[in-house]
């Protein structure tokens, strides 16, 4: 067949995850054009929090020394907050805040620019302010490109990476998407609120460049969700993630439920007097594996959130680093069937295999039922309230009475609270198999 | 300091007053009819009769007279902002562009789309041009001294600095009449966030009897024609009612905007000058402060007045975002 | 040929602030009136049968602008090497050593960051041509019924809402509005292409004017002299129309919910007597 394509790859979407792609494929050699909507790569995207890039090792060696992030990652919290309670358990660890690092926060249109920096590097083609409308497909249905929406807009390629994001459009033209449902989702929201960087260091007890990541549980107003306040250079991030229905059935907006959650005494004092910066919202694929399109066609691959490869477990809030990942992971097994000639889906399989053997899917496997389990109503809602009354209860001192045992607090609040007892078990036992 | 100011069929243009004021009365009128447009000045007046704008052949000319005149004036206005530049170019002097202020020893030129003032001292020789409405007139009692000007202009059809010829000038484009004489006026800028938010402000006016204007970044984008543009180079409006939405209030704009009796902005930044000038000053999100109004403002019949269909829904806030 | 001269600014108003890094140019790019000038460029370009060239003076990031303009149509793109800050006499200047050969310059009305307006009238001025500045029409159907014509029939604005159509001789410098016409979108091959397009490269001499260092500050109004009592003679109105802007900081800020904002509005609307 006379080579008539303009490209051997086309990736859509310059996130992390279609930048690594372009990275890893133009390296191997291939023509590989990296379409963006946005006016440059991370435009369009929300402010993310934290980031995890140890998968970088594999693309940008010493990454730390480039990567433009604003703290690392040394603290980790997780809240569980009532209305007037809340109870942290905070980890704190220097090693984070050293090379290799762990975590770290970022702006996305910084981090997303950078990636795709080294792409163009690499020797890919990026070209922004360019939508993907179309798949352009063989007489016999295979993708051999994309159609664009600029003049003479059509691009062919022997394979097509989709990287576009969430309810990925490329994924759904190919028919890979099970029908969106709206529970599949939920609504990340975040504002980000200015200070002078020595506040944050004194009211997060950091220093230079070592930052927190709170995560919340309860607190998002009988929403189910779950919170997070994030520490940038001279802002804090601090936003939540909504079950959409819920949201809708409860006629919240989401600003009102960030607005909630900033007024809790916990928080306030952390953001007291701030400036708002920003305000953006942006859907999250929530449900983890069991929404997962099919992730190869003919001349098709998926990644990153287009193939709702994000972590969103309530305090779990984990997505670049997938993406990251499936996009080295697909670029591989591109090259891989481009060099044996066979880009069918089963010259692609290779892809699958790949993600399967890596954190990527064994992440996702493991933490299958978490999302489910974290964002039900007796975690959301009862849980909080039993933790940290139970708390209460064993650090009151109401003398004369002597203290209680924990089993006797633990059993009376539950029987308080009306949550019974097989539920509590199982769900602990569900926490244990996830989590544990 | 010397004042000069082009002259059409005997009228001053936009900002003459305050320019004449900023020199100490000390004017060159050049153009048509200089002697009927010089009627109400006092102070020094130069006549210089010269026909029809010409700004190659009268910067070249005046060039030759004013070698000694250290600071040159002109108003900000289209044909001194046409006029001005050149004039420094035959002067071989620096030009400073629609400066807030001169004087013999500074200058104060906004920059950045009118958001930070840069102030330098005076050079010994400059022209500028003063922002129409940033300071004001008022009468002098001065004594009129008026002293005719000859200067010999290049031949109109002379190669050394020809000039484009005005076949006519049209009247204020209908589309603007209604502008330029509202007595209310709903403004919306860059803080309006798509070309249908926009669209609502059309609606806003017609409940509330007012017209449309908007700021450049608006015209720019071509979410409405240029003649709804509000400013120096825009339309010039004397409205009582001023409804700012996502306004920022940068000199260019306000000094086309007359004094109202009344303004409200809408802004999510309280500290910029649009918010400074207003008598209410809103801090919120004008896109939804304007869907807000649309509602509160329809009458029940359309059925439009239920907090429910109020602001968006997470999905669309969430679908918003997606598109961008 | 017909030149267009486009200045590439660190970070156009409309596009957002740029980050701590100093060669960030994620924002950077051309006013929309530099845009609308190419758009009319390459229109006038096409009715008179002939091509178009663009001028950038600035650093090398300018080139990406040039790039733009040959995706979008563009067929030389010419960068003059200078400082992003150059005066605009000396932009002006060397920009006139190369436009001997165009028939028609045209520019956007004013820059982004300076905003003087004067370079398009500097051109003028040292190619001895006729200028047209803040144009808001260009007649193109005119144009395209006699190509060979030496004259451009434009509209040009003028105060008070009021505007001229001009008679402008070729060759010409003419600057529009923004809002004259949006640039088309570049063709998709043309967009991939123009990344390694050649751009000339012309070394300037150093630079020749330097401006008097300046104290930047936030925008303030300027206090304004009492305005003359109105009255009806011509004087006043006059007076009236030429007045503008206001620098008296009055009245009440309020921070509100988009519902309360808008009742609060309504009360007010109200209270003035604009609503019953
Ligand atoms: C509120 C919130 C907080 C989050 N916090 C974190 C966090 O703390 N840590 C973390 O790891 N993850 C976080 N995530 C998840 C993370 O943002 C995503 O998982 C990650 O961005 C996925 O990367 P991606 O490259 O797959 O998709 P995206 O980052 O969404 O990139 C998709 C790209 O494709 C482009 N595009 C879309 N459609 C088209 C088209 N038709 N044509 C051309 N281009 C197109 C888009 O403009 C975009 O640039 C958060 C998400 C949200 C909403
Ligand atoms: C020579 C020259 C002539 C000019 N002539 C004119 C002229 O005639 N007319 C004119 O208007 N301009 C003119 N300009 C441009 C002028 O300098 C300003 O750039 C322009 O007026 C700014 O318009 P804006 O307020 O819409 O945009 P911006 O200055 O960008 O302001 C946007 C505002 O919206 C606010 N905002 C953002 N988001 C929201 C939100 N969600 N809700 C509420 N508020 C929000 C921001 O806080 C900001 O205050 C001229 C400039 C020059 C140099
Ligand atoms: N450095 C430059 N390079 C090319 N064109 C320029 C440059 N500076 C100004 N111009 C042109 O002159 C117009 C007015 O700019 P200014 O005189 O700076 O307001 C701009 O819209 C451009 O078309």
């Amino acid at each position: 067949m006379a080579d008539d394509f303009d490209a051997d790859v086309v990736v859509v979407g310059a996130g992390p995850a279609g930048a690594c792609a372009a990275i890893e494929l133009a390296r191997s050699g291939r023509r590989v054009v990296l379409l963006e909507r946005g006016p440059f790569p991370g435009s369009k995207n929300m402010y993310g929090g934290v980031v995890y890039p140890r998968i970088l090792d594999e693309l940008i060696p010493n990454w730390w020394e480039q990567a433009p992030i604003q703290r690392w990652v040394v603290r980790r919290s997780t809240m569980v907050l009532t209305p007037t309670q809340a109870l942290t358990v905070d980890f704190r660890t220097a090693a984070w805040g050293a090379p290799p690092y762990n975590g770290a926060t970022a702006y996305r249109p910084d981090f997303d620019h950078w990636l795709a920096g080294h792409a163009e590097a690499a020797g890919a083609q990026l070209l922004c302010s360019t939508t993907v409308v179309g798949l352009l497909r063989d007489d016999r249905g295979r993708v051999v490109g994309v159609r664009t929406d600029r003049p003479d807009g059509d691009l062919r390629a022997r394979v097509v990476i989709a990287c576009d994001g969430v309810n990925s459009f490329v994924a759904k033209q190919a028919g890979l998407h099970p029908p969106a449902d709206a529970a599949n989702y939920t609504l990340g929201v975040k504002e980000t609120l200015s200070l002078p960087k020595e506040v944050i260091d004194d009211r997060f007890g950091v220093r230079g460049r070592e930052g927190v990541d709170i995560e919340i549980l309860g607190g998002t107003g009988g929403v189910n969700g779950g919170g997070f306040v994030y520490t940038n250079l001279d802002t804090i991030a601090v936003g939540a993630v909504l079950k959409l229905p819920k949201l809708a059935a409860q006629k919240k907006r989401p600003e009102e439920i960030i607005a909630a959650l900033k007024a809790h005494p916990a928080i306030a004092p952390l953001v007291e007097g701030a400036e708002l910066k920003e305000y953006s919202a942006h859907l999250i694929p929530e449900a983890g594996l069991s929404m997962m399109p099919k992730l190869v066609g003919d001349g098709l691959l998926v990644a990153g959130d287009a193939a709702a490869m994000c972590l969103a477990a309530g305090i779990w809030l984990e997505g670049v680093n997938f993406a990251m990942a499936s996009g080295m992971y697909a670029a591989r097994a591109a090259i891989e069937a481009l060099h044996l000639g066979d880009v069918s889906a089963a010259g692609l399989a290779g892809y699958e295999r790949r993600l399967s053997e890596t954190f990527v899917l064994k992440d996702h496997r493991k933490l299958k039922r978490a999302p489910h389990l974290v964002l039900s109503d007796r975690v959301q809602h009862m849980y909080p309230e039993l933790i940290t009354s139970v708390a209460e209860r064993m650090f009151r001192v109401d003398n004369p009475d002597p203290k209680p045992g924990l089993r006797r607090i633990v059993t009376s609040e539950r029987k308080r609270l009306g949550i019974r007892r097989r539920d509590l078990a199982r769900d602990g036992l569900d926490g244990l198999r996830s989590f544990g | 300091m010397l004042c000069v100011i082009p002259v059409r069929d005997g009228a001053l243009p936009a900002g003459a007053l305050e320019a004449i004021d900023e020199c100490g009365h000390r004017t060159l009128l050049i153009g048509q009819q200089v002697e009927h447009a010089a009627a109400h000045l006092s102070g020094d007046v130069l006549l210089c009769e010269a026909g029809a704008y010409r700004p190659g052949a009268w910067a070249d000319a005046l060039a030759r007279v004013l070698t000694d005149e250290a600071i040159i004036v002109l108003p900000a206005s289209p044909d001194g902002r046409d006029l001005g530049p050149r004039l420094a170019a035959a002067l071989d002097r620096p030009f400073f562009a629609a400066v807030t202020l001169v004087t013999e020893r500074t200058v104060v030129v906004p920059r950045d789309g009118g958001r930070s003032m840069h102030t330098m001292p005076a050079p010994g020789g400059l022209v500028a041009t003063l922002q129409v409405g940033v300071r004001g007139s008022e009468p002098c009692s001065r004594e009129r001294a008026v002293r005719t000007l000859s200067v010999d202009l290049v031949e109109p059809n002379a190669h050394a600095f020809p000039d484009a010829r005005v076949v006519e000038v049209l009247a204020p484009d209908a589309a603007t009449v209604d502008l330029a004489e509202a007595v209310r006026i709903v403004g919306g800028g860059a803080g309006l966030r798509t070309p249908e938010q926009f669209a609502q402000l059309a609606d806003l006016g017609t409940r509330l009897g007012a017209s449309v204007g908007a700021t450049r970044v608006i015209t720019d984008r071509g979410w409405v024609g240029h003649e709804r543009q509000i400013g120096t180079t825009g339309v010039v409006v004397a409205p009582e009612l001023y409804l700012a939405f996502g306004v920022s209030g940068a000199v260019q704009h306000t000094s086309g905007l007359g004094h109202p009796d009344h303004i409200i902005s809408v802004n999510v930044d309280a500290h910029c000058p649009m918010m400074q000038l207003a008598d209410l000053a809103v801090v919120a999100d004008a896109n939804e402060v304007l869907a807000e109004l649309l509602m509160l403002l329809s009458t029940p019949a359309d059925g439009g007045s239920t907090p429910a269909d109020g602001g968006s829904t997470p999905t669309d806030a969430a679908t918003e975002q997606q598109r961008g | 040929m017909i030149a267009v001269c486009l200045k590439w600014t660190a970070a156009p108003l409309d596009g957002g602030s740029t980050g701590p890094d100093a060669n960030d140019d994620r924002f950077a790019g051309v006013s929309p009136a530099d845009r609308a000038a190419l758009e009319l460029a390459l229109r006038l370009a096409d009715v008179r049968h002939t091509s178009v060239t663009a001028f950038a003076a600035g650093p090398v990031g300018a080139e990406r602008a040039l790039r733009d303009a040959i995706a979008a149509g563009a067929m030389r793109a010419v960068r003059l090497d200078m400082a992003a800050d150059a005066d605009s006499r000396d932009v002006a200047f060397e920009l006139a050593q190369l436009l001997a050969d165009a028939t028609v310059v045209l520019c956007g009305d004013y820059s982004l960051d300076r905003g003087s307006g004067s370079v398009p009238a500097f051109i003028a001025h040292h190619r001895h041509v006729a200028q047209a500045l803040g144009l808001v029409a260009i007649d193109l159907d005119r144009a395209a019924q006699a190509p060979g014509d030496a004259v451009i029939h434009a509209t040009r604005r003028l105060d008070g809402g009021r505007r001229e159509l001009l008679e402008v001789p070729t060759p010409c410098v003419l600057s529009v509005e923004g809002s004259l016409a949006t640039l088309r979108r570049a063709p998709l091959r043309r967009a991939l292409a123009s990344r390694d397009a050649e751009i000339e490269v012309v070394r300037t001499p150093p630079a020749h004017h330097h401006g008097a260092p300046a104290i930047v500050t936030p925008y303030r109004p300027r206090a304004r002299v009492m305005s003359a009592p109105e009255g009806d003679d011509p004087l006043d109105r006059l007076r009236r129309l030429t007045d503008a802007g206001t620098s008296t900081v009055r009245g009440e800020t309020v921070v509100l919910e988009p519902r309360a904002a808008a009742e609060r509005m309504i009360a007010a609307l109200r209270a003035w007597g604009y609503v019953t």
